[in-house]
């Protein structure tokens, strides 16, 4: 059985931008403060356009914030 | 708490109170043949329109000036309330159809009022279960909304 995790550094980041609030990160983002807690917290994956709206708030890549962790090998 | 959790306590609590007064009127007509004192039905129907007044000013109220309505998360945790409510009410009418076959027996029959009751009940209970399963998902954190 695939054990896949996506996990984030949006709790550092967020604090490497002036201690950036989980509601002004919502407010850019367009999402509840909520949803914030939840993505922080690797309960909720969010979708790729919110990624990319997190991804711009703190000016870096997708992947300088999401991370994709997987015991299993890409498929070839 | 964001605004879809807020309706979600608003539409519970508005449901507990609208059930409690229409049991009262339908259990006092149908069951105690009588009618219901119109003073206790006239102010819990008053109660229940002040309480919707009171509940649309709160439910205005924003945790910052940009907060959506509701956003992808909060989609996938309704959408998953319309399932866990539609699969409960099936259940509940499959049981209620049992029951009833049991207790009155192949040759019984119930008077036309039942069914009214049971369809009040059935949709009264559908939406119920919608917000509480709303709640529930929020309560227990939702991995990725479930």
């Amino acid at each position: 059985m695939e054990n896949e995790r996506i996990s984030n550094r949006i709790r550092r980041l967020r604090f490497d931008h002036d201690e950036m609030t989980q509601q002004e990160l919502a407010d850019k983002a367009g999402v509840t403060r909520q949803t914030i807690i939840a993505i922080e917290a690797g309960k909720y994956a969010p979708s790729l356009p919110l990624a990319f709206r997190i991804a711009r708030t703190f000016n870096v890549s997708v992947e300088d914030v999401f991370q994709y962790d997987s015991n299993t090998a890409p498929p070839e | 708490m964001n605004r879809t959790q807020k309706s979600a306590w608003f539409a519970l609590s508005g449901l507990a109170i609208f059930g409690a007064i229409s049991s009262y009127v339908f259990l006092s007509i149908l069951a105690f043949r009588r009618m219901p004192h119109f003073s206790v039905a006239l102010v819990g129907l008053l109660f229940f329109f002040a309480y919707l007044g009171c509940g649309s000013v709160v439910l205005r109220k924003k945790q910052s000036p940009a907060e959506p309505e509701s956003d992808e998360r909060d989609k996938i945790i309704m959408k998953n309330a319309v399932l866990v409510s539609f699969f409960s009410t099936w259940l509940f009418l499959a049981a209620v159809t049992v029951i009833a076959a049991i207790l009155v027996g192949e040759d019984g029959s119930v008077s036309v009022y039942v069914l009214t009751l049971v369809n009040f009940a059935i949709i009264w209970g559908a939406v119920l279960i919608y917000f509480a399963a709303v709640l529930v998902q929020y309560a227990l954190g939702g991995e990725n909304g479930k």
